[in-house]
Parts: C-alpha cells; sequence; structure tokens
C-alpha cells in the first residue's frame, strides 16, 4: 500500500513546488464519534464500554491548479481505530481535457458504491457509517487511472466512470493483492430520480494462515483441490445496482452488491441496504435495513467426490472446513436521526440492532453475538 | 419607487423585514438568456458557461445572510445545509469547488460590475445600474 503511494505523492510534491502561482486550497472534514454495544461481545469494534475513537477521524484536503488543466489533489486522513495515524488517503492528479471529460492518476478511491467518493466525509450523508454490509469491502482505494464523462439532456445528467489500477490491503487476517483491476460505473439523475449501476473485476491473490496451511496440506494428495481451494491468480467480479429518490422533503435509496471469487474458498456475498427518510427542517429522521449473505453452497464437492473414497472423508473436511470458516450472514437495522446546527456542522444519533445469522464464524473479525449498538456523532466539514 | 416607499412605509418596512425581495443580477454587457434552470446549474457547479459560451462565475452570499437561505430555498430548491452537504462531496471528490462567498449586496454589485462573467443575486431594493436584473 505504501509503496503505491511514492510515485502521486511525489509527483504532487515536484507539481505544487514549481507551481509558484498555484492556487492552492485546503479544506478538512472531521467525524467525531463516539459509541457502545449493550452486550460484552462487541461490534465493528465497539465494545460495551463507551469509546471514542474507533469511528473518528479527520482529514486535511489540499488541492491546487497547477494550470488551467491540470489539478492536483492529496487528502491525508487520520483513523481512529488505526490510532490516529495519518496516511494519504488519496493523491492524484487531474487532468481536465473539456467540459465533461476528465483523466485522473493516483491514488483513487474505486467508484462501486453510491457513496464511494465522500465515504469518509460523515457530513455528506444521513448516517453516522454507510451501511457495513454493503461498504465494508477490502477494495475501496487502488492506484491506477479514471477517466471521467458527464453531462446532461435536459433534466437528465448522467457520469460514467472508467478505471484500471491494482490494489493491496489487509482483510480478514491476511492480506489481499490485486491487479488488472477495471471498474465501469454509470450514474444517471432524472429530477429526484436516481439509478446506478457498476461492474467489475480484478485479479486477486489472498494469503492469510489458514487458507495457507489448509492449500499448503492438500497440495501433495489433491493438487486440483488444492488450486480450486486457493485465492490465487483468481478472478474476482463485483457488481451493483443503486437507486435513489430524494424530493428534498423526503427520500428513500438503496443498494445491491456481489462479490465473487468463484475459482476459490471465498463464498459470494450478496449485501444490500434500503434507506429511507424524512427532513423536517434541521432534522432528518431516518431507517435502514441492511444485510450481507454469504452463507452458501459448499462449492467442489464434485472434485472432491473425483477422489478415491479413502482420501474424500479427509478432503471434505478440509474443503467444508474452509469454505465455511469464511461464510458469514448477517442483517441490521438502524435508526437516527441528524441534525443541521449548522451549514458545515451536523449532529447524529443511531441505534442499530444487529442480527447475526452465523454466530459461530471465527473467521469474521467483526463476528458478535445479536447485540445492540449505540452512536452519536459530530460531523464538521470546513 | 421612492413614492411608494413614502406611501406605505411601513408595510414596505414591514415586508422587507419578513423576507427580503431575491434578485439574480448580472454584468450589464452579459447578454445570455437565463432561466432559473440555467441558474440553479451555475450555482451548484454543473454549468461554467453562460448560453453565450462566456465563462459564468457565481457568487455566493454568506451562509448567515437571510438572502442566502432564500436563494438555496428558492432557486436551488433545498436548504442550506443540503446545498452545502451537496459541495461537500464535491470537494472531498476533488471534483468542484463551491462559488466564492461575499458578505453584503454592496460586494455582490462590485463584483458583478467589474466581470462581465459574475453573476449573482442581492436584495431587490439594494438593485443599482451598474447592474442587470433578471427576471426569473
Amino acid at each position: 500500500m505504501k509503496k503505491g503511494l511514492l510515485l502521486p505523492v511525489s509527483l504532487l510534491a515536484l507539481s505544487v513546488s514549481s507551481a509558484v502561482n498555484a492556487d492552492i486550497r485546503i479544506n478538512g472534514f472531521a467525524n467525531f464519534t463516539a459509541g457502545y454495544t449493550t452486550d460484552d461481545t462487541g461490534l465493528y469494534g465497539y465494545e460495551d464500554k463507551v469509546d471514542f475513537s474507533n469511528g473518528s477521524l479527520f482529514a486535511l484536503q489540499v488541492s491546487g491548479d497547477i494550470n488551467e488543466k491540470v489539478s492536483a489533489t492529496a487528502q491525508i486522513l487520520a483513523r481512529g481505530s488505526e490510532d490516529f495515524n495519518a496516511e494519504f488517503e488519496w493523491a492524484y492528479l487531474t487532468y481536465n481535457i473539456d467540459e465533461n471529460n476528465s483523466l485522473s492518476a493516483g491514488r483513487l478511491r474505486v467508484p462501486l458504491f453510491r457513496y464511494s467518493a465522500s465515504l469518509d466525509v460523515g457530513y455528506s450523508y444521513h448516517w453516522i457509517t454507510a451501511p457495513r454490509s454493503v461498504y465494508n469491502v477490502p477494495f475501496n482505494n487502488y492506484n491506477g487511472l479514471r477517466y471521467d464523462h458527464s453531462g446532461y439532456s435536459g433534466d437528465f445528467e448522467y457520469l460514467a466512470q472508467f478505471i484500471v489500477g491494482e490494489y493491496n490491503e489487509s482483510v480478514s487476517g491476511g492480506e489481499v493483492e490485486a491487479d488488472q483491476l477495471f471498474v465501469a460505473s454509470f450514474e444517471g439523475t432524472y429530477g429526484s430520480f436516481k439509478g446506478r449501476l457498476v461492474a467489475g473485476r480484478g485479479r486477486n491473490n489472498f494469503t492469510q494462515v489458514t487458507v495457507d496451511q489448509t492449500v499448503a496440506a492438500l497440495e501433495p494428495v489433491a493438487p486440483e483441490l488444492a488450486d480450486l481451494l486457493a485465492l490465487q491468480e483468481d478472478t474476482g467480479i463485483f457488481l451493483g445496482a443503486g437507486f435513489e429518490y430524494d424530493n428534498f422533503d423526503w427520500f428513500v435509496s438503496g443498494e445491491v452488491t456481489s462479490v465473487a471469487t468463484d475459482d476459490s474458498f471465498s463464498p459470494e456475498d450478496i449485501a444490500w441496504y434500503v434507506t429511507a427518510g424524512k427532513r423536517f427542517g434541521k432534522w432528518t429522521p431516518h431507517i435502514t435495513y441492511e444485510t450481507r449473505d454469504g452463507d452458501q453452497d459448499i462449492k467442489f464437492l464434485d472434485t472432491v467426490a473425483s477422489y478415491p473414497a479413502p482420501f474424500q472423508p479427509t478432503l471434505l473436511a478440509a474443503t467444508v472446513g474452509l469454505q465455511s470458516f469464511f461464510m458469514e450472514d448477517f442483517s441490521m437495522i438502524t435508526v437516527g436521526a441528524r441534525y443541521d446546527w449548522d451549514t458545515n456542522i451536523a449532529l447524529k444519533a443511531e441505534v442499530s440492532r444487529y442480527d447475526n445469522k452465523r454466530d459461530d464464524n471465527p473467521a469474521d473479525i467483526n463476528t458478535a453475538e445479536d447485540t445492540t449498538l449505540i452512536n452519536l456523532s459530530v460531523n464538521y466539514i470546513f | 419607487m421612492l413614492k411608494k416607499y413614502l406611501a406605505i412605509p411601513l408595510v414596505l418596512a414591514f415586508s422587507s423585514f419578513a423576507s427580503a425581495e431575491l434578485t439574480v443580477v448580472v454584468n450589464p454587457a452579459n447578454a445570455s438568456a437565463l432561466d432559473s434552470k440555467t441558474i440553479q446549474r451555475i450555482f451548484l457547479g454543473k454549468e461554467k458557461k453562460f448560453s453565450d459560451g462566456t465563462e459564468s462565475l457565481p457568487v455566493n452570499q454568506g451562509a448567515d445572510n437571510e438572502i442566502r437561505q432564500n436563494f438555496d430555498q428558492e432557486v436551488l430548491g433545498r436548504s442550506s445545509s443540503q446545498v452545502s452537504a451537496y459541495w461537500s462531496k464535491l470537494v472531498f471528490t476533488g471534483k468542484g469547488i463551491p462559488p466564492k462567498e461575499v458578505m453584503t449586496d454592496a460586494e455582490v454589485i462590485d463584483l458583478v460590475s467589474k466581470n462581465p462573467s459574475v453573476i449573482g443575486y442581492i436584495d431587490s431594493s439594494s438593485v443599482t445600474d451598474a447592474v442587470k436584473v433578471i427576471n426569473l
């Protein structure tokens, strides 16, 4: 992750220092969030003691125009969940080809979801945290290129984005590396309606202790099965769709996504949420239902069956064991309210009830029994 | 105008106190066709040119000014907080910069009168010959 940063950051430093007349803009945002769970099993890093750091973050964004066509942007973000160690979340250069087309290069956000671009800016949406069932994926940022094309015709506006690149992230106690990452997204707005479609693929490598040990143990006996289970040079597919209706009085929106790497132990995850809210002056009460279902049929049973009978019980145990280890199935209902204190500060409160349908899942670090999560947050922009 | 003001000072004073009358103004040299849809697009950063192809530079009033809240509600169709949330999405994705803000009608008039690209809004009672009123 850090290696990929060197290029854009040094490029940026070079560009900024050499452009004497550059108009530098500094903006920032902060989310200060407190939370606790009613049960000692905890959830998403919160426990049954009040925690102030886990959902808090502070960010500074510096941007400047290098010339009429090229601008540079860097966002430095410190997350409480990572001991407020400041990191470059994004750093990129944008070449504005014309009013409707631009090309960006550097470290960027993958345009996967409706709120991907402003995911860390709590002020930009009604929740304290965007629905984790859908938004918690290990490939939110990448290094590479992005091409944007936008336009409108009458009341219809659209934005198409195409990206190519690679990413490295930590997930589920392991490391995932992907290259040949391609994502295309299309968002159309017509009056109060908004629709969104996205499709992406990446060639993934995932290393993690449990997986590596199982695969290494199977390799000498059943190489074909070991290769199927391993997540090495395997293509992962991401598909998503979203809708929104917002007439500024009330809104309803939702997204559904599928993440799958067929030729691996990794189960397909299908996640979705629906949210609705109504605005009463400065108050916006809202409700959200979200769910992720990664509790799928065990794959490769026919491959297990193709081995001699004496091997089958051991191979079956390894096949089922590894896949079950990563399966998850949960849902959450959140009721909350946003209060617009001023035009740059919002106060929020939420109560979420988490229902884990696979309570014995040890792979997911977020595994928890059913519990209730209570959050209060102050979101600020400047 | 003067006669009316003298004739019904109380009513006028009361009504201007209750709600400032919003007027969109441009430079007298600006001959572009402008409707409220176009003005909305310009102030939301979706359109960067006037209909004649010249650059458009929107100027906002401060977020605490009553006229700004009226403009956001009447022309942009949303509350100032929602407009601010809209810009936060663009600013923090490097996709846009919100319009420059000034604090008084006089500053808007000054900017509009000096630059044919500038478009702003003021209370109708502040209108001078230095600016051209856009009838919506």
